[in-house]
């Protein structure tokens, strides 16, 4: 095949056409297949009349409430600020140029981000992704003995506060948390609500999730001015109680995991497909922000994304996680607390993160 | 009688330590009993020092697969403890993977008091399986220093982050009355380094560590840990820019002409240890908590820094003794 070229690297590119070739070819198969199907399902006037046989009659199947959400939730629009954050990508990078570490032996010589990414992937994933699943799990079951699923939701997000030490991937987590219960309460909440109004359930969960805005905005207002993460940069903008316990926390900081956890709850998307749009979302940030460093362009940004690597991937450490309690959630990755940590030391820094 | 090895107590693996601020303002051991393989050891006669110094050791110098150690230590109010290691606590193998052994300490600060941890590091070697848990409970205005780090095994026999698992959690609680729970988890760091992996892509364990042979946590609170909390704080402010232009290197010798203060001076040194020990630290005030990490390629630069930092700074000896820090001494 293509072997007209006695040269190696002919031969490769000429390999690589061919296989560009019949990805086409077999793509374009796959199109008309569709189309033939479509074809055969669609009814015409004569054989149907939809005044006889009304129930065989389905219109192109619109989709559910929940996938409509699964869109929105998942569309890199979704305005959650996520670019502004490379979880540590970027300090990665500066990090390696002068490798502090030698890199291992036994490690290929990779390009940096596919190092990065799986050690990324598996990293938030072992940090944050058992508060999505918990959070899920509380609003989506209402079972009586989640009596208060706000305080749940509450006890959940200072849980996420406690276990994330690390301020620059705290800071990330607080600024999208946050982005996230805005655009619950401005765009989604109403339209939720009208949806799912039927069960008890939803409506505790929407009223629980208006508690804890107001938990938040009473903590922010209560708290000291400058106590507000998404804004300053130095070491000690957090919580500046270092005083021997003098001041505690806020009693809600907004982390993203488990409010994205409440919110796919409540907008109807399975534990699954939650977690999965969850991790996808990081790898969705991590690759755009690749982008944005110059890794790599475009094209090779979504090849990565739509690679069976990414999606095996998400479901291994969806299923690493699954039972996994949020007392149990921890750092896989020590070094990546060290890389998010020193992002603080770079020189300059196009991300937050 | 008077033998410096306390009474055992009846539970296997269990030993309890409690210490009081005496009336004449010094602490002293109220109470300290072990079990086999736990074994404590207070060498120092309380009445001399400001902090009660107990030695945490096991038979052996190390834990067995399997092994079960729960230690309970109690400070009460307004009085101080420090406890120290001897060498590095070893986990040996275990025979099969489920056979955990077992770490755990439960301390419980009252008032005032102040607790000073800073052991050796844990070396798990190849084969282990070890969950080691700290909580530590503190009411209002109590301090802690409490430092947790682990190696990749007997580098000499070529181990290399060759065990089966570790787990280190550490938990930092604020008590009091007026909580709604009585009790809130300021901060939960905990590190999971587990060989299997769940897919095929991710590094291996030794892969995923990227070359570092120790990593550490540090963590601080309370009145007495302020200066060197603010100190960890600083000086990571103070680190210089990553990609930055050096354009010091000119001044070179007009820098000879003119001492640094000493701070500076001791700074330029640590930091050209960093460089050479390739070790990287961060720090952060988390809830209340000076958080600091660390990693290094080689177990003593770890050492040598975390050391350089506690003794230059100066308060921990101040508060707790010079034995608070022998076991992060620089070589």
């Amino acid at each position: 095949m293509g072997a007209n070229s006695p040269e190696a690297i002919r031969l490769d590119d000429n390999d690589k056409d061919n296989d560009e070739e019949i990805e086409a070819q077999i793509a374009d198969l796959e199109r008309r297949v569709a189309e033939a199907k479509s074809k055969r399902r669609q009814p015409t006037p004569t054989s149907q009349s939809a005044s006889t046989h009304p129930t065989l009659f389905h219109p192109p199947t619109a989709p559910t409430p929940a996938s409509h959400f699964l869109l929105l939730l998942s569309d890199s629009a979704l305005p959650l600020g996520s670019f502004a954050f490379s979880s540590g990508l970027e300090s990665y990078l500066a990090h390696q140029k002068p490798p502090p570490f030698p890199p291992p032996p036994s490690l290929p010589p990779l390009p940096a981000f596919a190092t990065f990414l799986p050690l990324s992937l598996s990293s938030h994933a072992s940090t944050t992704l058992p508060f999505v699943l918990a959070a899920h799990r509380t609003h989506h079951h209402h079972h009586p003995n989640t009596r208060h699923p706000a305080a749940r939701l509450a006890a959940l997000d200072d849980a996420q506060d406690a276990t994330l030490v690390c301020t620059v991937g705290r800071r990330a987590s607080i600024a999208q948390g946050r982005a996230l219960l805005g655009i619950w309460e401005r765009s989604f909440a109403a339209e939720a609500g009208m949806r799912s109004g039927t069960g008890a359930g939803a409506g505790a969960g929407q009223a629980a999730l208006r508690e804890f805005a107001g938990l938040l905005r009473g903590a922010s207002s209560s708290s000291s001015s400058s106590s507000r993460p998404g804004g300053g940069r130095g070491g000690d903008d957090d919580d500046d109680d270092d005083d021997g316990g003098g001041g505690d926390p806020p009693a809600v900081a907004a982390h993203l995991a488990p409010l994205f956890g409440a919110v796919c709850a409540l907008v109807g998307l399975g534990l699954e497909q939650t977690a999965y749009v969850f991790l996808l979302g990081h790898v969705k940030a991590l690759v755009s922000a690749a982008v944005r460093a110059g890794v790599f362009g475009p094209y090779q940004a979504q090849k990565t994304l739509a690679s069976g690597g990414v999606r095996e991937l998400i479901a291994a450490v969806i299923a690493r996680e699954w039972e996994t309690p949020v007392e149990e959630a921890g750092q896989n990755v020590p070094v990546m607390d060290l890389w998010v940590g020193r992002h603080e030391v770079l020189y300059s820094r196009i991300f937050n993160s | 009688m008077n033998s410096p090895f306390p009474k055992s107590s009846s539970t296997p693996g269990e030993g309890h330590v409690v210490v009081r601020l005496r009336p004449e303002g010094v602490s002293g051991l109220e109470a300290c009993s072990y079990q086999y393989p736990l074994k404590l050891i207070s060498p120092i006669r309380a009445s001399e020092t400001k902090s009660v110094l107990v030695f945490l050791l096991s038979y052996g110098g190390g834990l067995v697969g399997g092994d079960k150690v729960n230690l309970r230590i109690d400070v009460q109010t307004g009085a101080r403890l420090h406890l120290v290691t001897q060498g590095h606590t070893k986990v040996f193998k275990s025979a099969t993977p489920d056979i955990v052994t077992r770490q755990t300490m439960h301390v419980d600060l009252a008032p005032n008091a102040g607790f000073c941890l800073l052991p050796d590091p844990v070396q798990p070697y190849e084969g282990s399986v070890c969950e080691q848990t700290q909580i530590f409970k503190l009411a209002r205005n109590a301090s802690l220093c409490l430092l947790d780090w682990v190696t990749r095994g007997r580098t000499a026999l070529g181990e290399n982050w060759s065990f089966v698992r570790w787990v280190g959690r550490n938990e930092v609680w604020t008590v009091a009355d007026d909580l709604p729970a009585g009790e809130r988890l300021l901060v939960r760091d905990a590190v999971i380094l587990d060989r299997t992996q769940c897919h095929r892509q991710l590094p291996t364990l030794p892969d995923s560590m990227h070359g570092v042979g120790v990593i550490g946590t540090l963590v601080l609170r309370g009145p007495l840990m302020k200066s060197v909390g603010e100190f960890f704080l600083a000086e990571f402010a103070a680190l210089p820019r990553l990609g930055a232009r050096d354009w010091r290197s000119d001044d070179a010798n007009q820098a000879a002409d003119t001492p640094l203060p000493p701070r500076e001076e001791w700074r330029a040194d640590r930091l050209r240890m960093e460089k050479e020990s390739a070790l990287l630290w961060s720090a952060a005030n988390v809830r209340g908590c000076v958080v600091v990490k660390f990693g290094a390629p080689a177990v003593e630069a770890g050492r040598d820094w975390i050391g350089s930092m506690l003794v230059h700074e100066g308060s921990i000896a101040q508060h707790f003794g010079d034995h608070a820090l022998m076991c992060v001494k620089p070589t």
